[in-house]
Parts: structure tokens; C-alpha cells; sequence
């Protein structure tokens, strides 16, 4: 007989929070269908009585057998992740949380000022730039010793501000940060593997496919995208 | 003798007409590319092509696509072993061994291998499908209602949940996982909408490709950088070296059974050839002598699956062309090109028109035969990809998917539910998770709940219905068998905590 540990139990806690959650939210919609007497609730709620039973499962399985229990005859088919020390602190944790938080504070931040302060629609991107460099700013001090966290947050940045300033100001700047992220610190190297990315793209899905890849609305950046599509396809 | 006949004349019609050989060509090269290009797939392609098959004849604009279709399966094979990230759904469990096997320097076996049994399921699925299309549709749509669907998809279910997770549980709680996604959004029967928190963006479901994306491409992606940063990464070995005859030969049982599992799944409308790799995928898994070896580079894994997904390619024709009813994403757009035609497939098609029948039964057989020789051309030059440095293919990898995702539905927010299926992806496979299964759960949820809904309307709502219908009550027993049998080995018969990687 094993017994529990704190991580055991904070992971069959999350399943049977999360199944009673979304139990409690299925009321919203439990209205009658005149041709299917189950209605639009019986499926979901199945699944999550089905989820709760197999965190149960899970932790009696735990209790009983111990370190076994997270084997299977199937077992660990994915070793995934390196899994280093250092990234499974509980202040590792917190601080990738607050990263992951920023890029959505970046898509309902800005539109709170704007509402609060009843800025003019002129004045809404200024508004949208400002907190972007903000938040960009908080991105890089938190994440200065937290390098997987900034790897997990920079395409959340990326895809949270495409819709304003546009994928093609925003891909090189992207791709140079990933470069960094992973490792690469030669400048004329990342220059030139920037343009080859960039280039490929450009070439195959704006000329050659005419994919509509989204231009944002933020002058300067959305001229700029609007050039390349004028130039390109 | 009169389909060998036909079969004859479709080739000498094929390869007489200039513009069909090189349309045939361009379907080839076209689809395998498509499947291959990380971010892209051969549905890309065909949407793309879709608006120009009103130029063309009915049996070029036909025979186009379903090439398409038998390269494009395979060619999605080549991105799952290489870099883990699979074509199309249909090639998820491709990934599972393929990508060990990358790993440990074994890429040019498991594409070779995916090579020869994509050819192998393909072409034996086209022979099947001209001997026998009217006779195995009809028994199919005839045997085949909604709660055999259901208790199809809940077989593969059950099957699934003890494949690519590190417990029988944690594989169970990914597939329901899997299952609440597909919740999201409207209810098939009475269209209420379900989770949707008020966001309109909510209110139409997640679409399946983003996520796709997410929980394999960009998770990958994230794992690799993780294992950067702690300097435990290793670069793929480069390798080119096929996998011999013998080697193959000893899975010729994996073979069969997979191209029989994959043309029974792909003969069924709806089901196609996702179903049809889990299950081939999973019947490996369940009648090895050595199950442990599964998901760290077995080659019979990669075999199973792909010859599975490309048998289901040649069965999915028989119900659209002799009913009507398309069996996945791209048999339904050719649905569409026969349309821009005035024409609707069914069974007249085959009074109608026999030359286009039989022109794309031959066209499918000789691109599925096409796959050999080009294939193994195009995996001697592609496996070279692996050189390039992760740091440079990260962000290209990253910025294929970001495309992808987007040109779906024109939304950036897809980039954005990409991006977090990503690091959801990430964390779970760090705690021992499949993402595979999740993502089998929410493209069969909503198969799932449709044909049970479907089932119980016409059982009356009364379960006991299922006892009166043999092969769904099989499909069942066997599915909670399965459960069982997990659950008590889960229990009771632990193996060493040794003989189990993680």
C-alpha cells in the first residue's frame, strides 16, 4: 500500500474539480429537444461521470501501488520531456503561469483602457502598441531565468498580437526570437536564416498559393503588411 | 472477369489521353508533397484545386482527387515519422513509432516502411474495391446502421485508451479529455449551444485542425526546445537505409490484418481512414508478444498504421461512388466536383458513366503503385531535413503551423487555440498523457455522440434494442471487455516498474 503524493492528489483534485465545474455549467443548456428525450445534456454529462470515475481510478490505483501505478503494460510509450529538476518546482510553476497570462492580457487589457477611458477610434491603437511594448517588457524580466516558460509564451505573443499588427511585420521578429530561445546567438547567421524562412513563406503562400494571411489594422504595421501583399501576390 | 476487363479498358483510357497522364502526374507529386509539407495537407491542396476542376472533365476532375487522396494518405506519413507531426488524423499513429524510430536513427527504415505497406494497403484496397464495390456496399450500408457505428467508435475508444499513455487511467482521461473538446459547440441534434461561455468564437466548436496542430506539431516543437534548454536534446540520426525484405516479411501478418481492418473501416461512411490507423495501430499493439515495445520505434507499429490508412483509400470510394455518401473531408469534395458537373454520385454513375469509374479505379491503383517508385525518391531526399539545425527548423515548423491553422477559417484565434493546445500538449505529455488520444477522442466525439443519438431515435430510446442487433452488441461486449480487462490489469497484475520507460 503506497501512499498519495502531493502531485497525485493536486492532479486527481484537477479532474474532479474540473468534471464538477463543467457538471454545474451543463444547467445552462439543459433545455428539452422534443425529438431526443436525453437532450443536448446526457453526452457531456456521461463523459464527465467518466472522467470522475477514472480520476478516482486513478488515485485508489496510486494509493495501492505506489511509483507502479503510472505504469501500465503499455506503459510510458512518450518519454517526453526531459523533466528537469528545475522545471517541476512549484516557483517554476507560478512563474510560467503569470507568462502564459500575459499574452491574454495583451487581448483584454487594451480594450478595458479603451472602454474605461472612452478613447477615440484614433486613439485605440496607441492604446493597443503601448501595452503590447508593456507587456513585451514584463515577458522578457520574468522570463529572463525562466527559459522554457519564455519558449511556451513567445507563439502565444505572437498569435495574441497577429490580429493587430499582422503576420508579416510580425513573423521575422518571431523568428528571430525563437532562434535566440533555442540557442543561436550569431547574428549574421539568424539574419540570413530569417530572410531564407520568411522568403519560403512569402514565396509559397502568399505568390504562389494566394493564402489571405491576416495584415492587422495598426499603422505602421498594417501598411506594411498590405505592401507585401500588394508586392507579393 | 468482366471488372479485369474493365480495369484494362480504364488503364488504356488513363494512359492514352495526354492531359490525363499529366493530371495523374500532377495528382501524384501534388498530394505527396502536400502530405509531406509540415503545416499543409493534401485537403490544402484539394480546396485549392476544388474551383478549377469546373475546367476540366468530369473523369479528370474526379481521377485528380482521388489521387490526391491515396498520395496525400501516405505523404502524411512522412512528416509524423520525421518530425512528429502527422499529415492528416489519418496518420497520428504513424507518428507514434515512426518518430521513435527517427529518434534512434532509424528514419529512413520507418519511412521505407511506410513506403512499401502505404502500397501495399493501397493497392490491395483497389483490387478489393473493383472486384467487389456492389457487393460489399450493399452489405455494408445494409449492416451498418447508427448504433453499429457507435459501438464501433466506442470499440476503437476503448481500444485506444491503452495505447500512448503512461496508465490504462491517464490514457482514458486523455480520451475523455478528447471527448469534452468536441462537446464544445453545437449539440448535433437539437442545436443548442454547449460550453460556449458567452464567445462567439466558442458557439461554433474547435476545430479539429488547430488543435491537431497544437497537441503535435507545436507541443513537439516545445518539448524539443525544453530538452534544448536543459541540454538533454539529441538530434534525429540521419539515416537512409530501407528496411531490408526479410525485416518486412516478418510483419506479414501486421500487413494482412491491417488491410483488412483498413478497408473495413474505410467501406463505412463517415468512419474512413482515421478509424481505420487507430485500429490497425491498436490491433498491433494488442496481438504482440511484445506490447512494451510499442511507441519507442517498433517498425510494425508504423507499418500497421499505414498500411491501414491507405487500404481505407480505396474502400472509401465504394460508398461514394456507389451511394453517394462521402466517407471523410476529401471524398466529400469530390462529392463537390461531381456536382459542378450536374452530376451526383450514386448508382447511376456506374450505369452512366462506367469509363469514369473504371479510369479512377485504374488511376487509383497505378498511384498507389506510383507511391514506390516516387516515394522512395522523394524519402531518399526529404529525409535530409533532418540536417537542418532544430534551432532554424523550430521557427519554420512554428510558422507552417501558424499558416496552416489560420487558412483554415481566415480566424487568428485558431492560431491562438493552436498555440495553447500547444502548451496544454506540453503538460500533459510531461505528466504522462496521450495527446493522440485526445485527439482521437474529439474527431470520433463527434461521430460518437451523433450515431448514438441517431441509434436511440430509432431503437425507440429502449437499450435492450442493441440485443437485437449482433454486430453492434458484439462491438460493445468487446469494447467493455476491454475496459474491464484494462481496469483489472491496472489493479492487479502490475509489471515492473523496470520493464517500462518513464
Amino acid at each position: 500500500m503506497g501512499k498519495l503524493t502531493k502531485g497525485q492528489i493536486v492532479e486527481g483534485a484537477f479532474w474532479l474539480i474540473l468534471a464538477a465545474f463543467f457538471f454545474a455549467y451543463s444547467f445552462e443548456f439543459n433545455n428539452n429537444i422534443e425529438i431526443y428525450k436525453y437532450g443536448a445534456t446526457l453526452w457531456p454529462r456521461v463523459i464527465l461521470l467518466l472522467i470522475a470515475l477514472a480520476a478516482i481510478g486513478q488515485l485508489l490505483d496510486q494509493r495501492k501501488n505506489g511509483d507502479a501505478a503510472s505504469t501500465s503494460k503499455i506503459a510510458a510509450i512518450h518519454e517526453d520531456s526531459a523533466q528537469d529538476s528545475q522545471h517541476n518546482s512549484l516557483g517554476w510553476y507560478i512563474n510560467t503561469f503569470i507568462l502564459l497570462c500575459l499574452p491574454f492580457a495583451y487581448m483584454i487589457v487594451p480594450d478595458i483602457i479603451i472602454e474605461k477611458t472612452g478613447t477615440p477610434e484614433e486613439g485605440t491603437a496607441k492604446i493597443n502598441i503601448i501595452c503590447g511594448a508593456v507587456l513585451f517588457l514584463a515577458y522578457i524580466a520574468i522570463s529572463w531565468r525562466n527559459h522554457v516558460g519564455a519558449i511556451l509564451t513567445l507563439p502565444l505573443f505572437f498569435a495574441a498580437m497577429m490580429q493587430d499588427m499582422g503576420f508579416y511585420a510580425l513573423a521575422p521578429v518571431f523568428i528571430i526570437g525563437v532562434m535566440i530561445l533555442m540557442g543561436e546567438r550569431r547574428p549574421t547567421r539568424m539574419a540570413m536564416v530569417m530572410l531564407l524562412i520568411y522568403g519560403i513563406l512569402i514565396a509559397f503562400f502568399v505568390s504562389l498559393l494566394y493564402v489571405g494571411l491576416p495584415t492587422g489594422y495598426i499603422s505602421p504595421f498594417y501598411d506594411f503588411g498590405t505592401w507585401m501583399v500588394n508586392t507579393f501576390q | 472477369m468482366d471488372a479485369f476487363n474493365n480495369f484494362l479498358t480504364g488503364t488504356v483510357t488513363l494512359f492514352s489521353d495526354p492531359i490525363g497522364i499529366l493530371i495523374f502526374f500532377g495528382g501524384v507529386v501534388g498530394g505527396m508533397l502536400f502530405g509531406a509539407i509540415p503545416g499543409v495537407s493534401m485537403l490544402t491542396l484539394a480546396a485549392i484545386l476544388l474551383p478549377f476542376t469546373a475546367h476540366l472533365s468530369p473523369e479528370h476532375g474526379i481521377m485528380l482527387f482521388s489521387v490526391i487522396y491515396c498520395t496525400g494518405v501516405y505523404g502524411g506519413a512522412i512528416t509524423a515519422i520525421l518530425f512528429n507531426i502527422p499529415g492528416a488524423p489519418e496518420n497520428a499513429p504513424t507518428a507514434f513509432d515512426g518518430y521513435p524510430m527517427t529518434q534512434n536513427g532509424e528514419a529512413g527504415k520507418a519511412v521505407g516502411a511506410a513506403v512499401m505497406c502505404s502500397a501495399i494497403g493501397g493497392v490491395a484496397s483497389c483490387i478489393v474495391m473493383m472486384a467487389a464495390t456492389a457487393a460489399i456496399a450493399d452489405w455494408a450500408i445494409s449492416a451498418f446502421g447508427p448504433p453499429e457505428i457507435f459501438a464501433l467508435v466506442f470499440f476503437g475508444l476503448a481500444v485506444a485508451a491503452s495505447v500512448g499513455a503512461k496508465s490504462f487511467w491517464k490514457g482514458w482521461l486523455s480520451i475523455m479529455a478528447g471527448l469534452m473538446i468536441a462537446v464544445v459547440g453545437l449539440d448535433p441534434v437539437g442545436g443548442l449551444e454547449r460550453y460556449n461561455f458567452d464567445m462567439p468564437y466558442l458557439a461554433a466548436g474547435i476545430h479539429f485542425i488547430p488543435t491537431i496542430l497544437g497537441f503535435f506539431a507545436v507541443s513537439e516543437i516545445f518539448v524539443q526546445a525544453e530538452k534544448k534548454a536543459t541540454g538533454s536534446y539529441n538530434a534525429p540520426k540521419l539515416s537512409v537505409d530501407f528496411p531490408t525484405f526479410k525485416e518486412l516479411w516478418q510483419h506479414k501478418i501486421a500487413v494482412v490484418r491491417s488491410a483488412i481492418i483498413g478497408f473495413f473501416c474505410g467501406v463505412l461512411p463517415g468512419i474512413g481512414a482515421t478509424l481505420a490507423a487507430f485500429m490497425g495501430y491498436n490491433e498491433a499493439v494488442r496481438w504482440s508478444k511484445d506490447r512494451e515495445g510499442f511507441g519507442k520505434g517498433k517498425m510494425e507499429g508504423v507499418i500497421s498504421s499505414e498500411t491501414a490508412n491507405n487500404a481505407a483509400t480505396g474502400a472509401a470510394m465504394i460508398p461514394l461512388l456507389a451511394l453517394g455518401l462521402p466517407g471523410g473531408a476529401l471524398t466529400a469534395m469530390m462529392v463537390g466536383v461531381f456536382q459542378m458537373h450536374d452530376m451526383e454520385p450514386g448508382p447511376l454513375v456506374f450505369i452512366n458513366s462506367p469509363d469514369l469509374v473504371w479510369v479512377v479505379f485504374a488511376a487509383m491503383f497505378f498511384a498507389n503503385l506510383s507511391i514506390l517508385l516516387v516515394g522512395f525518391l522523394e524519402a531518399k531526399t526529404i529525409v535530409n531535413l533532418l540536417r537542418i539545425p532544430f534551432q532554424y527548423l523550430a521557427p519554420l515548423i512554428l510558422l507552417l503551423a501558424t499558416v496552416g491553422a489560420y487558412a483554415v477559417r481566415g480566424l487568428t484565434i485558431d492560431v491562438v487555440v493552436m498555440f495553447v493546445a500547444g502548451v496544454a500538449g506540453f503538460f500533459l505529455r510531461r505528466s504522462g498523457y496521450s495527446v493522440a488520444g485526445i485527439v482521437l477522442g474529439l474527431i470520433l466525439g463527434k461521430i460518437g455522440e451523433q450515431t448514438f443519438a441517431q441509434a436511440m431515435q430509432m431503437l425507440h430510446f429502449e437499450f435492450s434494442g442493441f440485443l437485437g442487433r449482433p454486430i453492434a452488441l458484439g462491438l460493445l461486449i468487446a469494447g467493455f471487455i476491454t475496459i474491464l480487462a484494462s481496469i483489472y490489469g491496472a489493479f492487479f497484475k502490475k509489471v515492473p516498474a523496470s520493464s517500462s520507460a518513464g
